[in-house]
């Protein structure tokens, strides 16, 4: 056999490995952080055209097999659902705000921001960290820190920005946390990222107590996020007597791997 | 196989990996085309190629990740020469090597990855969480990397005869 008589390339394994090493570090400093962006911004192109061929794929299939109006009525509807699921929840989060201090606050609420749309055309390469690449960049006004939402409520956070597209840390990702409230009873709490499912930690309060079904907004705390956009419903709740907060486990609004357009809110400037 | 339609080959199913596979996953994997393609390469054309080729296709999603450029191809790397190593030690014709070898190399390269990025002090997701989706992406890669070794090595034998 030719190739078992080939020396063995252990040789070229370990120098690419420590190139590979050397790389990561350096390309992680961040005096590297402009040219790390431009070598991301060229691979973008063609994750765009991937993404359009995918939709003039998806059309043509659709036309073939009859689907077209009926694909395009479920997209309606699934936006007109979104949206009314949103609208729901703002309006209770504003109900609880006219009951409490709403007069008070002195903040623009979610949606008055200035937003610059994008299209989704990438996705994270492994499943461990659940990101979307977007179409818009620092050409765009677009930069890190972010914050990216959708008709349906908070996405993420821009991470890494290049000229003309942008790498968004969406609440899917395990990593992520952001902070939160319960509509209907005001608890606040952190929310984690997880693919399958949100988790919040709720911290409790005498008197008042989660309950499934009710809508999870951010509630700015933290300065990361501006207060009021919709994050999840919350499916269960769990209490655990040794614990000193209780756990929910939500429904995000949104879904990283159907994403197609979001809203990158450019004049919130996170800390 | 020529430079020229590998490196083709490698962009193509580095992109369908960061554009199209994220809409097939199940319970939070997807199929790593790079890293099949990469085990394909290295069982049929040798480790050295396959580490050239693992190199290529790691950095190309890098590029499309957040974070430094190099943990991918690392990863790659280690996965390519372990399935080098596995094909100079078995007999390659049988067609249960390859599946093993491919689950075995997305095991290690979802290890080095997670690894990689705790070394350069990047977050890493729950240790449980990475073995449910290095679990769930190594099922999904041996089930595909038979197809491609069958078209790769009718591919070489057309070419060759």
């Amino acid at each position: 056999m030719e190739r078992r008589t080939q020396a063995r390339p252990t040789g070229l394994f370990l120098t690419l490995c420590a190139a590979m090493l050397l790389l990561a570090m350096v390309s992680q400093q961040p005096w590297a952080s402009g040219a790390r962006s431009y070598a991301k911004g060229a691979f973008a192109p063609f994750e765009q055209a991937m993404t359009a061929v995918s939709d003039h794929l998806g059309a043509i299939t659709a036309v073939f097999g009859d689907n077209a109006a009926l694909r395009a009525d479920n997209q309606r509807l699934q936006a007109q659902n979104a949206d009314l699921q949103r609208q729901i929840a703002e309006l209770q989060a504003a109900g609880q705000d006219n009951l409490a201090l709403r007069q008070a606050l002195d903040f623009q609420r979610g949606y008055g921001h200035a937003t610059v749309a994008a299209q989704v055309i990438g996705r994270g390469p492994d499943g461990f960290s659940l990101t979307v690449e977007i179409d818009r960049g620092t050409s765009d006004g677009v930069r890190p820190g972010m914050v990216v939402a959708s008709g349906a409520g908070l996405v993420g956070r821009v991470r890494e920005a290049s000229p003309h597209a942008a790498i968004v840390q969406t609440l899917a990702d395990p990593q992520s946390r952001v902070s939160g409230y319960l509509v209907k009873t005001g608890l606040e709490g952190t929310v984690i990222g997880g693919a399958a499912n949100l988790q919040m930690q709720i911290n409790p309060r005498f008197g008042a107590a989660p309950a499934a079904g009710d809508w999870v907004l951010t509630s700015g705390v933290g300065g990361g996020y501006p207060r009021g956009l919709v994050i999840a419903k919350v499916a269960a709740v769990s209490y655990h007597d040794a614990s000193t907060v209780d756990h929910a486990t939500l429904t995000w609004v949104n879904d990283a791997a159907t994403l197609t357009v979001v809203l990158v809110i450019t004049d919130f400037a996170g800390t | 196989m020529t430079w020229i339609p590998a490196a083709l080959l490698m962009l193509f199913a580095a992109t369908v990996q960061v554009t199209w596979a994220p809409a097939i996953s199940v319970h939070g994997a997807f199929p790593n085309l790079v890293l099949v393609i990469v085990t394909v390469i290295t069982w049929t054309r040798g480790q050295r190629a396959g580490l050239l080729w693992a190199c290529a296709g790691g950095l190309l999603l890098d590029l499309a990740a957040p974070g430094p450029l190099g943990p991918h191809a690392l990863a790659l790397l280690v996965g390519a020469y372990v399935t080098g190593f596995w094909v100079r030690n078995v007999d390659p014709s049988g067609p249960a090597h390859p599946v093993i070898a491919a689950a075995v190399s997305t095991a290690i390269y979802s290890a080095v990855l997670v690894g990689a990025d705790d070394l350069l002090n990047l977050p890493v997701p729950a240790p449980a969480l990475v073995l449910e989706l290095a679990v769930a992406a190594a099922v999904y890669n041996s089930v595909l990397v038979l197809p491609i070794m069958l078209v790769a090595q009718r591919l070489r034998q057309e070419a060759a005869g």
